[in-house]
């Protein structure tokens, strides 16, 4: 089996490449000292003015970062004030927006008896599944009534996955421990 | 009427030059040069345009206004512009009028999401309103019928409910109220719509206005998928789409099939669907344990049935019916026949026809199509009641006598919802099809009438009269028979068809309407006493019908029964022989979705029955098209598809294993029924295929006519009335099982003439006993004008006192001695049997 010929036949001559090689300075003397700690003293210089500062540490959990207000956390659904009924009609716009599909909604009709929502339906099931949910508050954009919104939340850790599943009741009731807020400036 | 031959002409739209046929409206034409043109009341299933919304408005060169393109026919040369100026302008501005009164809550709207108005107002409208004025309010929602709701604030008055009211359904009970901005749509004195094909209008509705009731706030078009199958509750098999949110079916849309369904559907095709998710179904198999029905494993089941079926061996019946499909045809007949070595099985009530006459009414050269109904010369409707049997194919027929002219002529014994539109309608006794087919086949030939008209019980000069209006309509002539015809005898209905000369004329031919669901396609696989797959030569020789095998099983001849789906105590005629028949069986295998009365009470083991949207498998419509289902959901609970379930028997048995997935047992269908051979699973996807289509026709042997088999019909006398009994289109468990269809299931009514009733002394809606010899029912009287004077009309498949617990002919009917005795309404009586 005799190899194909290649298309550039062995023009290539290795003496043609020049090859240029630099070399550091040579160790030792006042230069290498200075290269040895000079560097070295001037990243320190930083470091010893923050010391005069005092302790920047926050004490979480004890204590928490206050966030911005446009901060996108956890989900909160809404009811009117005056009434209490909820805001959400269960129009699913919000799942149609969301695009990590981590909303599902299931509709149902108000009764006299019953009347949950302002509209003529509810949701009668309001899930966000919070372990997917990437906050891009598409949710909030969609709603065409306020129902719900990007609260301030971020603890958001649990021990299993099935807990970040919240439920109409969790996103409706107000959250045991508010995130404190930044002031207008800060 | 003929076809109409189309010519193609060429036009112009928006600078693109299209082939279109010559007279097609513009708004469809401009679809085959990809041009969209919007529209709001245009639909071509409604008939002739309306041009009611203005919506299509375009400019077309050389006519000076706007015209509407929904109501103006395409010629050649013609130049359209759908986007100019002009054209553009009045677009916005008919959006912006059609939007002054509808109201904004889409996020409340069922329709939203997949709402033709949201859609022309994005694609066409002007994005803004002038308008500040307060809206029109009504009351909302209101019931326009317990499963449609009315919205009358969104309707966009199109009239596409009414047209469809008026022109379609021809139940003319929709229409508009009130003037100028207070019209709306409703009934003419508020009563309920309750009509067989009510439900068309939901998808009709180009707005929110009109909603289904049952599907209210279920789900919005981005949560749900859409999964296309067949309806099988009745043997019209309807194409559909399932609807299908978290693995269940949610709603039946139509699947716009032309030679099928024509894109419509019935109400119990519509709204049955719900019976696949009640509490009632049956989703894990049971056997009979000291006398009371125990859930248990599908090993202890099949266990069961086999011990029970090996026992009875030879000595086992089998019955199939209901949506079973071919695939569980043949494999139920390998099972009896190869495995068990029983010759008997039957999947029709009715007596056996021979082989011969099964081979002939098969003839391709004889098969009519569901599209010929629409452009035939003449209809003869004979022996059936279409809204009742198959109701799709009612609207077809009424389409063509509406539209095109079709003369449409109507033998039956019971009073047709049909009569109306018929040009000729003639009544003989009931059960005596076959001798009428005989007496009209004697006149077209100028034979001797009489001695079968007789028989028929009809009179001599109405047979000659229908058979003198058969000849002159023309020579395009469809006959759509019910199966009862075929109650032994094949030769009169054969007959009429030589006579007529079907076989030679193209767009002439025979439609048999089955019983069951898959009538047709249960025979061709071989499910026959007297016939193996695809009408040969039966392997065993020939076993018993269905009333011999009531027969034997009684006796104690046969010991073990299996019912593939049907259930012979409530749907088979003689409910007293079905009942000694069950109580004598050793076993009887039932698969069912239902606790019917033969189920609950009699059946040994119990295998959960699919529902037509679990079932994978092929079904073969009455003109021969075969047509495929598919899954949409999965099997809940225990459920077990059942073709796999009818190889496990037979492998456990000791039979061949059988293929390991649906679409291998499809294969061999198609392999061993000779009728089938050459069809491919992937091929059926879609729109199914017609066998006939392919199949090359018979050369029918000049055999010697058959003789003329005549049963005399009974006479009515000493005050006792001949029976007639059928099966109405809410009869069935599917409809009593789904919470939004009970209101129609059925409860025993009598159908009387008045002259009759007043011998008798009943009135309207009196409850009365009817008996004969072999028992007695309670039903309400209902007083119908047309019903002939000497017949009583009953209803079969019911849920109790079905008319099958008598054995007729004779019945005696009189005034029930209750402790009540009240008169009762009857819910939506006028509305169900409007002729």
């Amino acid at each position: 089996m005799s190899p194909a010929p290649s298309p550039s036949k062995g023009n290539w001559t290795p003496g043609d490449d020049q090859i240029a090689v630099q070399r550091a300075p040579e160790p030792g003397g006042a230069g290498g000292a200075y290269r040895a700690f000079g560097e070295t003293l001037r990243g320190l210089k930083t470091t010893f003015a923050r010391v005069v500062e005092g302790v920047n540490t926050i004490q979480y959990p004890e204590e928490k970062v206050a966030v911005y207000p446009r901060f996108r956390g956890r989900h909160k659904l809404h009811r009117f004030e005056e009434s209490g009924l909820e805001k959400c009609v269960g129009c699913s716009l919000c799942a149609a927006a969301c695009p990590a599909d981590c909303i599902r909604v299931v509709a149902a009709e108000n009764t006299p008896e019953m009347r949950v929502s302002a509209g003529e339906r509810y949701a009668a099931v309001y899930e966000i599944n919070l372990s997917r949910c990437i906050f891009c508050g598409y949710c909030e954009v969609a709603c065409p009534f306020d129902a719900i919104t990007m609260g301030h939340d971020y603890e958001l850790s649990d021990y299993n996955r099935s807990d970040l599943i919240f439920t109409k009741e969790m996103l409706l009731a107000e959250p045991l421990e508010a995130t404190p807020l930044r002031a207008q400036g800060e | 009427m003929p076809r109409p031959h189309q010519n193609l002409i060429t036009f112009s739209v928006d600078g693109r030059e299209v082939q279109a046929p010559e007279n097609m409206m513009l708004a469809d034409a401009a679809k085959l040069g990809d041009v969209e043109i919007p529209v709001f009341c245009y639909e071509p299933k409604l008939g002739h345009p309306v041009g009611a919304c203005r919506m299509c408005l375009v400019e077309i060169e050389g006519i000076p206004k706007l015209q509407t393109a929904c109501s103006t026919a395409v010629k050649d040369g013609m130049v359209v512009h759908t986007q100019s100026e002009r054209a553009r302008v009045a677009q916005q501005a008919v959006v912006e009028f059609l939007l002054i009164n509808h109201p904004l809550d889409c996020p409340v709207c069922d329709k939203g999401g997949e709402c033709p108005l949201q859609d022309i107002t994005f694609g066409w409208g002007g994005g803004k309103s002038r308008f500040i004025e307060p809206k029109r309010h009504f009351r909302k929602p209101l019931e326009l019928s317990p499963l449609i709701a009315i919205d009358r604030e969104r309707c966009i008055l199109c009239y596409r409910c009414v047209r469809y009211s008026q022109e379609v359904a021809e139940d003319y009970q929709l229409v508009l109220l009130e003037r100028g901005e207070n019209t709306f749509v409703g009934t003419f004195d508020g009563h309920p719509y309750v009509a067989p094909f009510s439900g068309n209008i939901i998808e009709l509705c180009p707005v929110g206005a009109l909603t289904s009731r049952p599907y209210r706030f279920r789900a919005r078009p981005w949560d749900i998928e859409g999964s296309g199958s067949l309806c099988t509750l009745c043997p019209a098999q309807c194409n559909v789409t399932f609807t299908v949110r978290d693995d269940r079916v949610l709603r039946v849309l139509a699947r716009d099939h032309h030679e099928v369904d024509d894109g419509w559907l019935c109400d119990k095709g519509r709204f049955a669907y719900q019976a696949v998710h009640v509490d009632e179904r049956i989703t894990a198999p049971m056997i009979r344990d000291g006398g009371e029905l125990r859930t248990v494993s599908w090993e202890r089941a099949l266990a069961e049935a086999t011990s029970g079926l090996r026992r009875a061996g030879a000595k086992t019946a089998a019955l199939a019916g209901g949506g079973a499909t071919n695939e569980e045809g043949l494999l139920l007949g390998r099972l009896l026949r190869d495995v068990l070595g029983s010759p008997h099985l039957d999947s029709r009530s009715g007596g056996a026809v021979s082989l011969a006459d099964w081979r002939a009414l098969s003839d391709p050269a004889l098969a009519a199509t569901v599209s010929d109904l629409e452009f035939a010369n003449a209809v003869l409707v004979l022996d059936c009641e279409p809204v009742d049997d198959a109701p799709i194919l009612e609207l077809r027929i009424r389409k063509g006598v509406r539209r095109n002219g079709v003369a449409l002529l109507l033998a039956s014994a019971r009073p047709s919802a049909l009569d109306p539109s018929a040009t000729e309608t003639l009544r003989f006794a009931p059960g005596r099809g076959a001798e009428l087919a005989w007496a009209l086949a004697a006149a077209l030939q100028d034979g001797a009438v009489d001695a079968p008209a007789a028989a028929a019980g009809a009179s001599a000069e109405e047979v000659r009269k229908l058979a003198r209006a058969l000849r002159e309509a023309g020579e395009e002539i469809v006959i759509l028979y019910g199966e009862q015809l075929l109650d032994g005898d094949a030769g009169g209905l054969l007959a009429l068809a030589d006579a007529l000369g079907i076989a030679e004329i193209e767009g002439a031919g025979l439609i048999g309407i089955p019983e069951a669901a898959n009538g047709r396609g249960l025979r061709e696989a071989g499910v026959l006493p007297n016939g193996g797959p695809g009408f040969s030569a039966p392997p065993l020789g020939d076993g018993l019908d269905a009333a011999a095998i009531a027969a034997k099983l009684g006796d104690g001849e046969l010991s073990a029964l299996y019912l593939l789906g049907v259930d012979p105590l409530r749907s088979f005629p003689d409910a007293g022989a079905w009942e000694q028949a069950l109580e004598h069986a050793t076993t009887v295998i039932a698969h069912a979705a239902f606790l019917t009365p033969g189920v609950r009470e009699h059946a040994t083991v119990i295998f959960p029955a699919e529902s037509s949207a679990e079932k994978e498998g092929t079904v073969t419509h009455p003109d021969g098209r075969v047509q495929r289902l598919r899954p949409a959901i999965g099997h809940p609970g225990d459920v077990r598809a059942e073709w796999r379930t009818l190889s496990e028997l037979a492998r456990l048995l000791g039979g061949a294993a059988g293929p390991a997935t649906a679409a291998g047992v499809s294969a061999e269908l198609f392999a061993s029924v000779g009728l089938y051979n050459g069809l491919e699973l992937e091929e059926l996807a879609g729109h199914g295929v017609r066998w006939p289509a392919r199949a090359p026709a018979v050369a029918r042997s000049g055999e010697a006519a058959a003789k003329p088999k005549l049963r005399r019909a009974a006479q009515a006398k000493g005050g006792r009335l001949l029976l007639g009994s059928y099966r109405s289109i809410w009869a069935g468990p599917e409809v009593e099982a789904s919470p939004a269809l009970r209101f129609l299931a059925p409860r025993q009514r009598v159908e009387l003439s008045p002259r009759d009733a007043a011998k008798l002394g009943v009135l309207h809606g009196e409850e009365v006993l009817v008996s004969d010899d072999q028992g007695e029912l309670r039903a309400t009287v209902v007083l119908r004008d047309s019903t002939p004077s000497g017949t009583a009309f009953l209803e079969r498949d019911l849920a109790r006192d079905g008319a099958n617990r008598l054995r007729g002919p004779l019945v005696e009917v009189r005034t029930a001695p209750s402790g009540n005795g009240d008169v009762e309404t009857l819910l939506g009586e006028e509305e169900l049997t409007h002729a």
